[in-house]
């Protein structure tokens, strides 16, 4: 083990750590104060240490750690915005009630979110995934009000859902292989070939796209990210769902050209980046219209990822990373943001506005912004046909999103007009605002074959341009018939699966009494003499 | 007729410690005085869990099953027993479970100082011991009518645990459960005696090498096998397990659920793996797991609306119950060469002894919440984190077993039920395990969200509970937890004494 493979063990050992240390009282008291330094071993080790693997526990265990590039890439940008977020946390939520438990739900949370980047093995890796997904819950839940406890509930429920899939998944993953816990590498190298391939595959593809919200799995999504405090909100909709991304990153073949998942993959993943820009353009609240900008952002991403699936493109997985890098940076400050509006008076509104809007169209692909060199990173895997002009047409989709979002968030701002917000939060926000504005610029060399200067040629600006202007034409349209849209509620389709609550409980209400007559005695003797004679003949005669 | 001969092994004399411990312990307190019941049992209790380990410690280190015949005499005249992996590894956990028991039970059952004697400790301890006989006879039995002794002492033990506090509705439980297990006793004892009368020999042993597919033999294993599920409560059979398992008080209701449904499962595994002809019967195999997957989703459902606490827990044994029976038709169809080296069969014990954990410590652990409440409402648990913190993590951990999270022992046995559901391609059977995660999901995490909730404003504690009955059950939730870092693979320990039967 060399001595930069302890920050790797620490980057999991501190948080936990942390919470075990919550037994005693006294740390438990100013547990949030210690948040913003959870996440520094996973920050130090995205910097430092490349490619090494670790066994923690030797076969047939084999708990095994690993960073590649992709996984530093988003480790370091994850453990950045959990670092920030937690020192937004810190202040913000002080003297809250409940605080302490927030906290714990944080440091777990925070724990699996960034196992998910460094873990190799299968079991982990579910163990992780697992750890973010459902310590999430208490984050979701924290404020405890009639909307959260709703918010909470869909997004256990589609938690659990996403779990049985993807585990499920890992077993037919697992099944082609020898031996109890393989390598993800190995597990999914063996996958090609295997008569469980396309269930598989499917199965992966539904449970991670249901953390990254691909429609129709989106719809906790829209009620969850907006209910939790601002530094949750970051988080989830920053990070955790990336764990989706990395799944995919991960467990599908993508170097194996695969055209019909690929395809199919890449078509879910566009159409849900229309479909959150339209659903997320009839939202009221600045945090809803930032969630649904999530699902539309992860269905490009998804799209990215579905597009080098079918054509095998080499490097694929990086360029998938990177994007979810910047859309990580960015979706983390703009949240973080939301708060620093709304503590913020009209008359320094403007300091706080403009920063915002150059990152609220950095989704959109604004030139010189994080946003313009993702897109024109991924662009070249789209091809030149119908897919590329689709993925085009996502970013002026973007740009009119957050024109709508722009617009809402003014309405945010503190009513003292001479209000500003504490130092230390405007400063969480302005290092994830300037960390999402420069480090994609540090990176991109090292992940594409492309010049820097190339970026910034006349061709490239323009292709970055009218997608945005075309959005913003569309916004300043929208803003004519703003009073005949119809007024989607909150997670849209989910409001009709809820109709049906009724009758769910009519089934159980009949699952009851079907209880009580099986439990009669004449019922459950007959029922255990029909039982012996049937089991009887059944051996007797099915052979 | 002595189709084969037991050979006594070194150190089979402790198959007999094991079983006459508890005895001895019983009579002990009829001998020494009532009052003395706590005592003697503090006493027998590490005991016995030393001789399980050490019999234990045996059967690993020969690698091969501890026989012992009793007085010299071989079956079918005299009595034989025989420890292999599998039963060590349950005498094991019943010695681990009821030791915690013992521990929680401590504050609830002792002799209060101004009586000479009283009712309920006394007859809880002596019963406890009662019970553990009866289980490690199961366990070491080798002969039919043996094991018919032991189950009829076990539902002998077992029953009035329901009904010690004498209230109206744990006697009609009581009186229901003693009934319906003795109408399964008689199914049992008439398929034994159509065995005895076809093969002329009730050992084990003898049985597998004699069993023909002939219709006696089919008339009498379903006979047995259905009044054994009878005992051991499988839907739609389970309309005793509710309401005794609810009604009992919580240390026993922990042993109850924890073990004694074990014993008449296990019999049928013996029935199923070491006399059934072979090969077994696939299509009888499909039944069995049938009626598991259709209790796994009833009951879950059933446990999700349940307004008590205990009640909800009740349901959840007989959901976690169906697992076991799905992993006939995995064991069979696997590529393994014998059924106790393939995945499924490892998954299924596994899942019998991490549930036995698991709903131990969650029986104890809503028997602290009760005791700290004055009720176990789960609409009114909001505040029970604050009196009893431990025993909600304890609910919490063994919930997490139950729900087949990771890290737990739960997890791990029904990934491996998973994975050879997917390889032997029985998709229903993975459906039921995966949709049974969901659901027992759903019913813990009620459970726990109302109990973390803050306490509403008239709420009052009603008695203090001490922190080593609550650290008790904790530890037995971790075990259940600890489990879950086994190796994923089958267990060549299972399998000790299995692979050449005498």
């Amino acid at each position: 083990m060399t001595e930069w493979n302890f920050l790797l063990v620490a980057t999991l050992a501190l948080p936990l750590a942390m919470v075990v240390a919550c037994l005693h009282d006294a740390f438990y008291a100013r547990i949030l104060s210690w948040l913003p330094l959870a996440p520094v071993p996973g920050l130090l080790a995205a910097l430092f240490e490349r490619g090494d693997s670790i066994v923690i526990a030797p076969a047939p265990l084999r708990l095994t750690l690993a960073l590649d590039d992709v996984g530093a890439m988003l480790l370091g940008g994850a453990s950045l915005l959990w670092a920030a977020a937690g020192l937004y946390a810190s202040v913000s939520m002080r003297g809250k009630p409940g605080s302490g438990r927030f906290a714990i739900w944080w440091l777990l949370t925070l724990t699996g979110s960034l196992g998910v980047f460094i873990v190799a093995d299968m079991t982990s890796f579910y163990l992780v995934f697992s750890l973010a997904s459902l310590s999430a819950f208490g984050l979701v839940a924290f404020e405890d009000t009639a909307r959260s406890r709703r918010a909470s509930q869909v997004y256990m429920a589609l938690a659990l859902v996403g779990e049985a899939l993807i585990l499920f998944g890992f077993v037919m993953l697992v099944s082609a292989t020898p031996g109890g816990n393989p390598l993800i590498r190995d597990a999914v190298a063996m996958l090609s070939g295997s008569p469980l391939e396309s269930p598989a595959v499917l199965l992966l593809i539904l449970g991670f796209g249901l953390k990254m919200g691909l429609v129709p799995l989106h719809v906790w999504m829209p009620l969850a990210h907006p209910v939790a405090p601002i530094p949750a909100s970051a988080v989830l909709s920053g990070i955790i769902v990336k764990a989706g991304v990395i799944g995919l990153i991960r467990f599908l073949p993508l170097e194996v050209p695969s055209p019909d998942w690929g395809m199919a993959l890449m078509v879910l993943g566009l159409l849900t980046a229309f479909y959150g820009v339209i659903v997320g353009i009839t939202q009221e609240h600045p945090k809803t219209v930032l969630a649904y900008s999530t699902v539309s952002q992860m269905g490009v991403v998804a799209a990215v990822l579905g597009a080098g699936f079918s054509t095998g493109a080499p490097g694929t997985a990086t360029l998938a990373a990177f994007y979810a890098l910047h859309h990580l940076l960015v979706k983390g400050a703009l949240f973080l943001g939301v708060g620093i509006v709304g503590a913020t008076g009209s008359r320094n509104l403007a300091r706080v506005v403009i920063p915002m809007a150059l990152l609220a169209f950095s989704l959109a692909g604004l030139p010189f912004t994080s946003g313009a060199l993702a897109k024109f990173a991924t662009k070249p895997l789209f091809g030149d046909g119908l897919a590329a002009f689709m993925a085009t047409l996502s970013a002026a989709g973007s740009a009119f999103l957050m024109a709508h979002f722009l617009g809402r968030l003014r309405l945010l701002a503190n009513e003292n007009a001479g209000a500003v917000p504490q130092t230390s939060l405007v400063f969480a926000w302005a290092l994830v605002a300037a960390a999402s504005l420069v480090l994609p610029w540090a990176l991109f060399p090292e992940i594409t074959s492309y010049a820097l200067s190339e970026t910034v040629s006349l061709k490239a600006l323009w292709a970055a341009s009218w997608p945005i202007a075309i959005g913003l034409l569309m916004a300043l349209f929208i803003q004519r018939i703003h009073s005949i849209i119809p007024r989607i509620p909150e997670g849209d389709v989910i409001v009709l699966l809820e109709r049906l609550q009724p009758l769910a409980a009519r089934c159980g209400i009949a699952l009851e009494r079907t209880d009580l007559v099986l439990r009669r005695w004449p019922v459950a003797s007959i029922l255990l003499l029909t039982l012996a004679m049937a089991f009887g003949a059944t051996l007797q005669f099915a052979r | 007729m002595t189709p084969a001969a037991y050979t006594a092994t070194e150190g089979g004399a402790l198959l007999v410690v094991a079983i006459v411990l508890p005895v001895i312990g019983m009579l002990a307190i009829f001998a020494l005085g009532l009052r003395r019941a706590e005592r003697i049992a503090y006493l027998v209790l590490p005991g016995g869990l030393l001789v399980a380990l050490a019999i234990a410690a045996d059967v690993a280190r020969s690698g091969a099953a501890v026989t012992y015949v009793l007085g010299g005499w071989q079956p079918p005249l005299g009595i034989a027993l025989r420890a292999d992996g599998l039963s060590v590894t349950l005498m094991v956990l019943t010695a681990v479970v009821l030791c915690a028991v013992g521990l929680v039970a401590r504050g609830s059952f002792s002799t209060p100082t101004d009586k000479a004697e009283a009712r309920s400790p006394m007859v809880f301890w002596t019963l406890i011991l009662g019970l553990w006989c009866a289980l490690n006879t199961v366990f070491l039995g080798q002969d039919l009518f043996n094991l018919f002794v032991a189950l009829e002492l076990l539902t002998f033990s077992a029953v009035p645990l329901v009904c010690l506090d004498g209230r109206r509705e744990t006697l009609q439980a009581a009186l229901r459960y003693l009934l319906f297990a003795l109408i399964g006793s008689v199914l049992y004892l008439m398929g034994a005696a159509l065995l005895y009368g076809a093969y002329g020999t009730l050992d084990l042993a003898g049985l597998r090498l004699l069993a023909r597919n002939d219709l006696a033999t089919s008339v009498a294993l379903g006979l047995m096998i259905a009044g054994l599920m009878a005992k051991a409560a499988l839907f739609p059979l389970h309309l005793w397990l509710p309401p005794a398992h609810a009604g009992a008080p919580a240390a026993a209701s922990a042993v109850l659920s924890a073990l004694v449904v074990k014993a008449p499962f296990f019999i049928i595994l013996r029935l199923w793996f070491d006399v059934a002809p072979q090969p077994a019967n696939a299509m009888a195999a499909q039944m069995l797991a049938w009626l598991g997957i259709a209790s796994i989703l009833f009951c879950s459902v059933m446990a999700l609306r349940q307004a008590r606490l205990k009640l909800m827990i009740a349901y959840s044994t007989v959901a976690q119950l169906g697992y076991l029976f799905l992993m006939f038709p995995l064991a069979m169809a696997s590529d393994a060469p014998t059924a106790w080296e393939s995945v499924g069969w490892t998954g299924g014990v596994l899942q019998l002894v991490s549930h036995a954990l698991a709903k131990a410590s969650m029986f104890l652990a809503a028997g602290l919440i009760a005791e700290a409440l004055g009720h176990d409402r789960i609409e009114n648990l909001d505040g029970a984190m604050s009196v009893v913190p431990i025993s909600v993590a304890a609910f919490g951990l063994a919930g997490l077993s139950l729900m087949g999270l990771p890290p737990s022992g739960g997890f791990v046995a029904k990934l491996m039920l998973l994975t050879a559901a997917t390889e032997t391609a029985n998709w229903w059977i993975a459906a039921a395990i995966l949709m049974g995660g969901i659901l027992a999901a759903s019913y813990v995490f009620r459970v726990l969200n109302r109990a973390m909730a803050a306490p509403s404003s008239n709420f009052a504690c009603k008695a203090s509970i001490p922190l080593y009955r609550e650290l008790t059950v904790l530890g037995l939730a971790i075990c259940a937890v600890v489990l879950g870092f086994v190796p994923l693979q089958p267990f060549a320990f299972l399998g000790i004494g299995r692979v050449g039967l005498p």
